[in-house]
């Protein structure tokens, strides 16, 4: 069955028919609708919700991990189920939730709506990148179902650890090729993505004018174009390894262990902001709508984003300081120009809070749980993008602490997002209350988790180990950082509850809840197939905004 | 085409520029291994620049007649009419990505994850092709008199290519 | 009382913890030039997102119009200059720091006590100039006793040359109170020069994940002063073991492997 698109019309006063109405055709539902829509909101929906899933189960093997390290010389679990933990929890979170959560989740279901298109450009393949992000998700679980259980060697799996003879069984290759799936997914949704932008936008939707959240999952997917081919080829080349006795990272036989690290982390720093943009561009629609303003210097955060993607190219080896073969002054003087653009978004979030008017709810809380908790994790990178500082603090719970408040600023984003454009997903209004508790569990709980961690890499912890010897004054920390985690995750229980709860007895949400601007508030909630019955006229970034309020329109200032 | 060529081609300026400084330097203090940095960085800009000069070409095709999404003034009246085709539910993307997990499968197993990857992949692609025949089958049970009342006449139809 | 301590303790030298070495001045320095800036910096953010939330709160009852501004120029360009200044202020810093901190001990010092870290899965081996070597591997059912633990005997205030090598995987050299990482990498040879000033024991562990048993791969650090030391060398025979504190004779052939693994790369 196929169907043509009709752009749609102008609002006009006689009937006129859309074409989907006349088109007939089968209208799956349930089931079916899940495993074979082509319809990007269905599979930014399921995107979104298998990321969740994914967030809980990582999140419960992070618990395993914290409640072993709770009490020094600990045996809770074992080393060996240890190292699966942190291997899969790291894998997950980075493959799994955090990347394709934010641009294929919210990446697919609010691009085609913000910039006017009735559906993605490819439809079939999007789906076919569900498929294998899904596959990729399955195989990195089903390591715990092998016998040597799941792969052990941490997610950057430096080689030679990873070659047969330190780690057989198919644990490794599980991790291997449920990753490379996830990135064969994740570069057909940035082919996607990318062309989607560059040819289905809505008359007057200039590139000028798309929301700061388009511009940034545009530049991601270009991002995710250029890293993950390297990373497959690094697979490949660890695979034959593996397999086929190859020597690629075997010293013995001429190959470079170091190789693998200059490959991995290639691919590895673009996709920290592969995870980061996309949450930043949530976090500036939320902001943006909560306040009832423009975005204050709209052209400046383009020009941050765009030179964010760019840097982002030049910085992998700031991972390999204490290798002692990497150029030090070049990457830590690329690493710490980051700093710049990231302090210019700052500075436009600010900007775009200033004489507003701020609505207190939900998504505008997480969206300053986001800047605080980012911020934490900008300084502490600052210190860390320094070599000297860097030989001291490497691979210690410091660099541990650095990372998540980073990764966990940005969940708090993606909730922020979750909650914003959750009426537009469901059509239905979530619960104000259990989101503000939900909130503020997370803040306390995931603050109690990693704020100690800084102390524990001053005080020389390690990070990977399974247990820890009772005299280096480092069990209280530990037992505080035990007890956040276990308060997060109370946190993350409440916003479960919430989402199930509304989706099932929310109160109706209305097409524009939030008074918002950007297009994807033109169409009802949840929108239509094929998105558009009429569009407004395009002449800001802001269209529905200049509709709903022709009287405050966007007053330039100097 | 005009922001989106000359993006692209902006970032393919400064990885040439990223990949000549780090390669003079490497070859003046840098490890052997970090030569696998330059070919990355090669690897980098040639694709940032197919892109984006591919991209330019196409503006230039275009002779300065911008599409009506490049234009400030563009009504939505002016991009009425048919945009694309839009395939609807289909099955072959779900028997595809399964053909291609079993094919993952076989790189963890062995080769006869592969055979049974093989036959859905191929079923699948099959599938796929013959069920999106935008010439033949369009829109069966449709009078196209019907689909013509949906043009704007005076439109400036220009094609898209999806 | 222990929360109160660690806080007291951070406030000084921003929670930086004291080295024992002579080149760790240099991490003390860039860790308060980056908190100096990045203290004031976050507070600005952090207050400026604070006061805009308290004072431009939607408030029931007194609507106010949001002001529909956008772009200024002049506080755009300062907000992107004035990052540059202090990012390459630091850079500058550091860039220093880095270059000093690399040259001491001058490699010219004919005295340098070379010594050979070898790290395998999962112990330590340090093989001194005349082939005696310190071995062993942790007790992998109890994290608390070091008895089983090797010793890394070094002088104090003698510059001392560590020539890493890994005998299987990535390993990597740390001990908290030099402010000091270095990997142990196949392939990659690195040598890292120290110079302690306080002699004493200090906790040293392998910081990169090395397989199942890589938080038992811990070793000591003996400093002592420099007359203590050359005893102790002394009584060391050419070519013996000592194996988690009880030496042995060397076994034989294994002096000459464990000369030929450690100074293969010109030490």
């Amino acid at each position: 069955m196929t169907l043509l698109e009709d752009r749609p019309q102008p609002p006009s006063e006689e009937h006129n028919p859309l074409l989907m109405d006349i088109v007939p055709g089968p209208r799956p539902a349930g089931l079916v609708k899940y495993i074979t829509s082509t319809d990007h909101k269905q599979i930014g929906l399921n995107y979104l919700v298998t990321g969740l899933l994914a967030f809980v189960v990582a999140g419960i093997m992070a618990l395993g991990m914290r409640t072993q390290l709770i009490v020094p010389n600990n045996h809770f679990i074992t080393a060996d189920v240890y190292n699966q933990l942190f291997t899969i929890h790291g894998t997950i979170m980075l493959f799994v939730f955090a990347g394709p959560f934010g641009f294929a989740g919210f990446g697919n279901y609010l691009v085609p709506l913000m910039i006017g298109a009735p559906d993605m450009a490819f439809p079939r393949f999007n789906n076919l990148s569900y498929w294998l992000y899904l596959g990729g998700f399955s195989l990195l679980m089903a390591g715990f179902l092998t016998n040597n259980g799941a792969a052990q060697f941490g997610w950057f799996g430096y080689a030679p650890l990873t070659e047969a003879i330190h780690s057989p069984g198919p644990g490794g290759d599980l991790w291997l090729v449920g990753i490379a799936l996830t990135g064969f997914s994740g570069i057909f949704s940035a082919v996607n993505i990318i062309t989607t932008i560059f040819t289905l936008r809505a008359p007057g939707m200039v590139m000028f004018r798309m929301p700061i959240f388009v511009w940034n999952i545009l530049v991601t997917m270009f991002l995710v174009l250029l890293a993950f081919p390297v990373l497959t080829s690094a697979f490949a080349l660890l695979w034959i390894d593996r397999h086929l006795g190859g020597n690629f990272f075997n010293t013995q036989k001429g190959g470079q262990p170091i190789l693998w690290q200059n490959l991995f982390w290639f691919f590895g720093h673009p996709e920290v902001y592969i995870i980061a943009l996309p949450y930043f561009g949530v976090v500036t629609e939320v902001l943006a709508s909560m306040c009832r303003k423009p975005v204050f210097g709209y052209k400046g955060m383009i020009a941050a984003t765009l030179s964010i993607g760019a840097l982002s190219m030049g910085v992998w080896a700031h991972h390999m300081y204490t290798t002692g073969a990497v150029l030090l002054p070049f990457f830590a003087a690329m690493s710490l120009l980051i700093a710049v653009p990231t302090g210019i978004k700052f500075f436009n979030w600010i900007g775009t809070m200033w004489r507003g008017t701020i609505v207190l709810n939900t998504p505008l809380l997480f969206s300053i749980g986001f800047l605080i908790q980012f911020l934490m994790g900008g300084v502490t990178g600052v210190i860390l993008a320094q070599p000297v500082l860097d030989f001291q603090l490497h691979n210690t719970y410091f660099v541990v602490a650095h990372f998540h408040y980073v990764i966990m600023g940005l969940v708090f984003g993606g909730l922020a997002g979750l909650y914003y454009w959750y009426p537009k997903m469901t059509g239905r209004m979530f619960d104000e209350r259990w989101g503000k508790a939900s909130f503020i569990l997370l803040l306390i709980g995931f603050n109690l988790t990693f704020f100690p961690q800084h102390d524990l890499g001053l005080r020389g912890m390690p990070r990977r180990i399974e247990t820890y010897n009772a005299g280096l004054g480092w069990n209280f920390l530990n037992e505080l950082s035990s007890i956040g985690s276990y308060i997060t995750g109370l946190g993350v229980v409440a916003t479960v509850i919430n989402l199930v709860k509304s989706y099932r007895s929310g109160p109706i949400a209305g097409d524009n809840p939030w008074d918002a601007q950007t297009l994807e508030w033109a169409c009802s909630s949840p929108p239509p197939d094929h998105n558009f019955e009429a569009l407004p006229p395009i002449r800001s970034e802001r269209p529905v905004w200049d509709a709903n309020h022709p009287d405050m329109l966007t007053k330039v200032g100097h | 085409m005009k922001v989106e060529s000359r993006t692209i081609i902006g970032a393919f300026v400064f990885l040439v520029i990223l990949a000549a400084a780090y390669w003079a330097m490497v070859a003046t203090y840098g490890h052997t291994a970090e030569r696998s940095g330059i070919a990355m960085l090669i690897f980098s800009f040639s694709a940032y620049g197919l892109l984006g000069f591919y991209l330019l070409a196409q503006y230039f095709r275009r002779h300065g007649t911008p599409r009506v999404e490049d234009r400030f003034d563009a009504t939505q009246e002016e991009g009425a009419g048919v945009i694309d085709y839009f395939p609807a539910a289909s099955i072959w993307p779900a028997g595809m990505g399964l053909g291609m997990i079993f094919g993952g499968c076989a790189l963890v197993w062995g080769l006869w994850y592969l055979y049974i990857g093989g036959i859905l992949f191929i079923g699948s692609v099959i599938g796929w092709v013959t069920e999106s025949d935008y010439t033949e089958d369009v829109l069966p049970g449709i009078d196209p008199a019907e689909l013509a009342d949906h043009e704007v006449p005076s439109g400036p139809s220009l094609p898209h290519h999806g | 009382m222990h929360l109160a301590s660690s806080l007291l303790g951070s406030v000084s030298n921003f929670g930086s913890p004291q080295g024992v070495t002579k080149q760790d001045g240099w991490n003390h320095l860039l860790w308060n030039i980056s908190f100096w800036f990045a203290l004031p910096i976050t507070l600005l953010v952090v207050c400026l997102i604070g006061y805009a939330l308290f004072r431009y709160r939607e408030r029931p009852g007194k609507e106010r119009v949001p002001a529909q501004f956008q772009y200024h120029i002049p506080i755009e360009a300062a907000y992107t200059i004035i990052p540059l200044v202090v990012v390459a202020v630091i850079f500058g810093f550091m860039f220093n720091a880095e270059n000093q901190q690399s040259k001491s001990p001058a490699p010219a010092a004919g005295n340098v006590l070379k010594i050979t870290v070898d790290g395998f899965q999962w112990g330590w081996r340090f093989v001194y100039p005349n082939g005696h070597a310190e071995v062993g591997t942790a007790d992998y059912t109890n994290i608390n006793t070091n008895s089983d633990l090797p010793v890394l005997y070094l002088p104090a205030n003698e510059p001392v040359q560590l020539h890493l090598v890994s005998l299987d995987v990535v390993h990597t050299f740390y001990v908290k109170d030099f402010l000091y990482n270095r990997d142990l990498i196949p392939g990659v040879d690195n040598n890292v020069n120290f110079t302690v000033k306080t002699p004493g024991i200090y906790q040293g562990q392998c910081n990169n994940i090395c397989g199942e048993y890589h938080a038992y791969m811990r070793f000591l650090v003996q400093v002592m002063p420099a007359d203590q030391y050359n005893q102790w060398y002394a009584n060391q025979p050419a070519c013996s073991v000592t194996t988690a504190g009880i030496s042995g004779p060397p076994a034989p052939g294994t002096c000459d492997s464990q000369l030929s693994k450690g100074f293969q790369a010109g030490l």
